[in-house]
């Protein structure tokens, strides 16, 4: 039978991936229900129109999120990378691992959707698709670092290795990125709301779009948190069936 | 007819300057220049809610492109699941 | 003091090496004077903004930093030297050593650069203090990138062109400063007034990214 114990790999073996089924299904339920609710708020809810964003400030709910859940998934493949340096189990790769990849595609759709949304209000009228707007620019970087981290880790062969070196240039990395919300707003304009000058939030905001907001946020990283949690399962039995969790 | 036409390009002149007010664009880039082109013809229509429509549908899309790409490393854990199972089957 | 001593010895150790044979230092200059004379002769006789001149400049140094000191370490795996070294001197010594090293030979690269590229494009520049400095803090700054990932390269199977991709979007706060610091010191720059916080910038990078990889190198060196 497979279950002889010279076929289970020796290190990594105290630690299970620790995925409690039954709260992962609550919180899979809950995800999805209240996903539903905040698309169909979204569009239901009446809001004033202002002019140049007019409905599409209901983007709010939708584009905005994206960079809360892939900031979230940075601190989890951040945190995990450090308690992979202290213990050396490679749960804390795999973990490491799979957040970063949710995290970059959330990432990836937070750029898609802001091109798009920025086109048809500030760009009206003009051939821009792409601008150097700071958050775009400090998004596209994170991007480009998780897209090294991936390279550095596809060159790496022996797991316990990998797991280390991966760990260590995704902290270092993340030492260098504080310096980019510093240097990046002195050196690019920006139209976007929540830089200088140009608040997230104003006295113009209807106090109803909190109210769908802050649920959509939660509501978003609760759905990066599912498919975090698939994925740690899969390269978890893959890791027991070959010794290598990468997926 | 002319007054027609005038009050034509009155009007649009007014609903271009309502959508279009110059803090709105990008300090750098043109001051619009081009006219709205079919894309923007459309998404600009209805108050702009499809602009909201496309930003969801990506979100959409990419989400299901993400649970195929999950689906399919499964499926190949699956696999090489199976051929071990079977690998210790003959040692027995 | 016995920390500094060891540190020394590496930083000496590499130094006699590189005398010897000069192959990281030819090459570093060669590579820059080639691009250069690229960049120069790409240019014409256009007068190029001096933001333009600064940009191109770095571009430069940091291509030419990132293909020159990709070794460091790979060279110490390929003599089989590194054991040695492990057993012999902490780890944070050797980092302190090879950085030195490497810092050294930015600076030497750096100052042709710039003269060369004076030369070619008949630069003019107003403020060689700040000039210097941004050169120096930039160059401390990419040593310490530099030293930290060839240091995690030499683990890897494909070491061949992994460093720029590792380097570079770490790099992008260092070039924004540096080449904005830069443009000041040019004609019709804004000086050392305006540059205060691109110069913090440069050296509070520098700092962390140096602190960050004597926490983190000995993972890499003792794995």
């Amino acid at each position: 039978m497979w279950t002889r114990q010279e076929n289970i790999p020796e290190s990594g073996l105290k630690e299970h991936p620790h995925v409690r089924i039954g709260r992962y299904a609550l919180v899979r339920n809950t995800v999805f229900l209240g996903l539903t609710a905040v698309v169909l708020a979204g569009f239901l809810v009446n809001i004033p129109r202002i002019n140049i964003l007019e409905h599409t400030a209901r983007n709010l709910y939708f584009h905005v999120p994206m960079w809360f859940t892939m900031m979230a998934a940075v601190g989890v493949s951040g945190y995990h990378s450090f308690r992979l340096l202290q213990t050396g189990s490679l749960i804390r790769d795999i973990r490491a691992m799979q957040a970063a990849r949710v995290g970059a595609w959330f990432g990836v759709l937070g750029l898609l959707t802001g091109i798009i949304w920025s086109k048809f209000t500030w760009y009206v009228g003009t051939d821009v698709w792409w601008n150097f707007d700071p958050r775009q620019t400090m998004a596209s970087l994170q991007l480009l670092i998780y897209g090294a981290y991936f390279v550095l880790r596809s060159a790496l062969e022996d797991p316990d290795r990998r797991a280390k070196i991966a760990a260590v240039y995704n902290l270092f990395a993340a030492t260098t990125t504080p310096f980019l919300l510093y240097v990046i707003p002195r050196q690019l304009e920006s139209l976007h709301p929540g830089a200088e000058g140009n608040p997230a939030f104003s006295e113009i905001t209807e106090p109803v779009m909190r109210l769908i907001f802050y649920p959509a946020i939660i509501g978003f990283i609760g759905l990066f948190w599912v498919l975090y949690t698939q994925r740690v399962r899969i390269a978890w039995i893959k890791y027991r069936v070959s010794r290598d969790p990468e997926l | 007819m002319e007054q027609v036409v005038q009050s034509i390009q009155d009007s649009l002149r007014a609903s271009q300057s309502v959508s279009t007010p110059f803090d709105s664009i990008w300090t750098r880039g043109d001051v619009p220049t081009v006219a709205p082109s079919g894309l923007e013809q459309i998404m600009l229509s209805n108050d702009k809610i499809f602009v909201v429509l496309a930003v969801v549908l990506l979100i959409w899309i990419g989400l299901i492109f993400f649970v195929y790409r999950t689906d399919r490393r499964l499926s190949q854990v699956e696999r090489s699941l199976e051929d071990r199972i079977y690998e210790s089957d003959d040692e027995i | 003091m016995i920390w500094l001593s060891g540190a020394w010895a590496v930083f000496e150790k590499d130094l006699r090496l590189e005398l010897r044979s000069r192959y990281a230092i030819n090459m570093l200059i060669m590579f820059v004077l080639s691009s250069l004379l690229l960049v120069a002769l790409a240019i014409g006789q256009d007068a190029v903004s001096t933001k333009m001149q600064s940009a191109l400049l770095w571009i430069v140094i940091l291509f030419s930093a990132s293909i020159g000191l990709g070794r460091t370490f790979v060279g110490e795996e390929e003599r089989g030297t590194v054991l040695i070294l492990q057993l012999s001197v902490p780890g944070s010594q050797v980092f302190a050593g090879k950085l030195a090293f490497n810092f050294f030979l930015l600076l030497c690269v750096n100052l042709i650069g710039v003269l060369v590229f004076v030369f070619l494009l008949n630069l003019d520049i107003t403020h060689v203090g700040l000039l210097a400095t941004t050169l120096l803090l930039g160059s401390l700054g990419l040593a310490g990138a530099t030293t930290m990932l060839s240091a995690i390269i030499a683990r890897t199977t494909n070491v061949g062109p992994l460093l720029p991709v590792l380097l570079f979007p770490l790099l992008i706060p260092l070039l924004l400063s540096v080449v904005s610091a830069g443009e000041n010191a040019l004609a019709g720059g804004l000086g050392w007034a305006e540059s205060t916080s691109d110069l913090t910038t440069l050296a509070a990078f520098a700092g962390v990214v140096i602190t960050a990889s004597v926490l983190l190198f000995d993972f890499v060196w003792n794995d």
